[in-house]
């Protein structure tokens, strides 16, 4: 499944394709790195045209910072990917409130999802509590035996 | 003249000392990791912590600020050697007592919109035989599950819900948990963090509350089926949505962090309880005696330094 990432307060371009999200965990991975360095890791299959274009690409949707070393540049991603999530996250939840004629629906659908995930939590915790209590129910039986 | 040249001096030292300490303890309280330390002694030593800036201030400014004016400081004020109140202790003076009207305002506030909420969800309520010689009271549906409201005279809430669906040993020990908030005193606590506002205290008083809360689980266990007994009615009530919420000066049963203390409960070890330190309020006794040793002998040349500072503020 190739999931997709909305950019940071860029409502115009919403998504990162396949490849761009590629080369981010690759340079995410390598904290900074130049095109040339990219390819050499063996990793990545494209041409340096294309490489180089995606890198480009990256750093105007203000995803990547670069400096020029020699002729070329080295990017660094501008964000880690615990903030692109989580900025991503308020990202689609205000896209969700703001979808929409009645304006407390999606706040609904938010809640539903919320209470649901609470449930199935409690549950889990439940039936953890019910089976700490027959352990201690069978070691008192034990005991008892004995 | 003289005094209240001496009241703007004390008010900008005390205001300054509190800004400096606030900030320092918000931003180094994190480093503060206690491994093997009982929640009590944490809860403890947070709340020292997030009171500490207050309190130190309080006591700097009366014991030396206040004194080394009125000793050292001439009563003539010769306007031609710059002997005025500046604008910089005449704006800090006016946001120390900003910040002071400001506390007060928090809480009384915070003890208005309690005492208005919990009016109303005792109208009809009826005491709740517990053999306890707290006042437990069965208190209106829309009440949370359990909760422990005033300062003066703590009661403990049990709304009609807990009640059917609680079994009788979950109850009690509900109910001690609460008992054990009552007995450490935590809504006074948290009235008295009302008093010391200052930003980025949040994540600290939500660390004091979250240890606050696992004392509170930890007193009201002794044994293993006590800890199981207690993480089922965590879990049972917090299936119940609250119809409101609990006012600030109020502590609910359950918190933010169920699953936490629900698994800490499942692991329960009277081995490991007794294993951890507890921190005892006579270990400040030694610094804070020898502290004031210090002070005492050296407290001339204390006072005349204090005064050579505040002279630099006032001008």
């Amino acid at each position: 499944m190739t999931k997709s990432f909305s950019i940071f307060g860029r409502g115009s371009t919403p998504h990162l394709g396949p490849f761009e999200q590629q080369v981010l965990q690759k340079l995410w991975s390598h904290g900074s790195a130049t095109v040339r360095e990219l390819l050499a890791d063996g990793k990545i299959h494209q041409a340096y045209t294309t490489v180089m274009t995606t890198m480009d690409r990256l750093y105007k949707k203000g995803l990547l910072d670069r400096v020029a070393e020699g002729r070329a540049f080295r990017y660094t991603p501008r964000h880690t990917p615990q903030e692109l999530q989580r900025v991503n996250a308020l990202e689609s939840i205000r896209q969700l409130l703001g979808s929409g004629d009645a304006s407390s629906l999606p706040l609904s659908y938010l809640v539903e999802a919320l209470s649901t995930h609470d449930a199935q939590l409690l549950d889990e915790l439940q039936l953890l509590v019910e089976r700490k209590r027959r352990e201690l129910r069978d070691q008192e039986k034990i005991r008892e035996q004995r | 003249m003289f005094a209240l040249r001496g009241i703007a001096v004390s008010l900008t030292c005390f205001v300054l000392l509190y800004c400096l300490l606030s900030a320092a303890v918000a931003a180094a309280w994190r480093a503060l990791k206690p491994s093997d330390v009982a929640q009590r002694s944490v809860a403890a030593l947070l709340f020292a912590l997030r009171t500490l800036p207050l309190l130190a201030s309080v006591v700097i400014t009366f014991a030396f600020v206040v004194p080394s004016f009125q000793r050292l400081e001439p009563r003539s004020i010769n306007i031609n050697l710059g002997e005025r109140i500046g604008a910089m202790p005449l704006a800090l003076g006016l946001c120390a007592l900003l910040l002071i009207a400001c506390s007060c305002f928090r809480v009384i506030a915070a003890q208005t919109g309690a005492r208005r909420v919990v009016a109303r969800w005792l109208e009809g309520a009826r005491p709740l035989a517990t053999g306890a010689r707290t006042l437990m009271l069965q208190s209106k549906p829309e009440a949370p599950a359990i909760t422990l409201v005033g300062v003066r005279k703590p009661k403990v809430l049990v709304s009609e819900a807990t009640v059917a669906l609680l079994s009788h040993d979950e109850l009690q020990l509900a109910l001690k948990h609460e008992l054990a908030h009552m007995q450490a005193h935590d809504n006074l606590k948290k009235l008295v963090f009302r008093f010391c506002p200052f930003p980025g205290m949040v994540k600290l008083e939500s660390a004091w509350s979250e240890a606050s809360e696992l004392a509170a689980d930890d007193a009201a266990v002794s044994s293993q089926s006590d800890a199981v007994d207690l993480a089922a009615a965590l879990v049972k009530l917090s299936r119940l949505v609250p119809v409101e919420a609990a006012p600030v000066c109020a502590i609910g049963f359950v918190t933010s962090s169920v699953s936490e203390r629900v698994a800490r409960l499942l692991a329960w070890d009277e081995a490991n309880k007794a294993r951890r330190v507890r921190i005892r309020t006579w270990f400040v006794i030694p610094p804070v005696v020898a502290a004031s040793l210090l002070v005492t002998i050296a407290y001339g040349p204390v006072l005349a330094l204090t005064h050579e500072m505040t002279e630099w503020l006032v001008r």
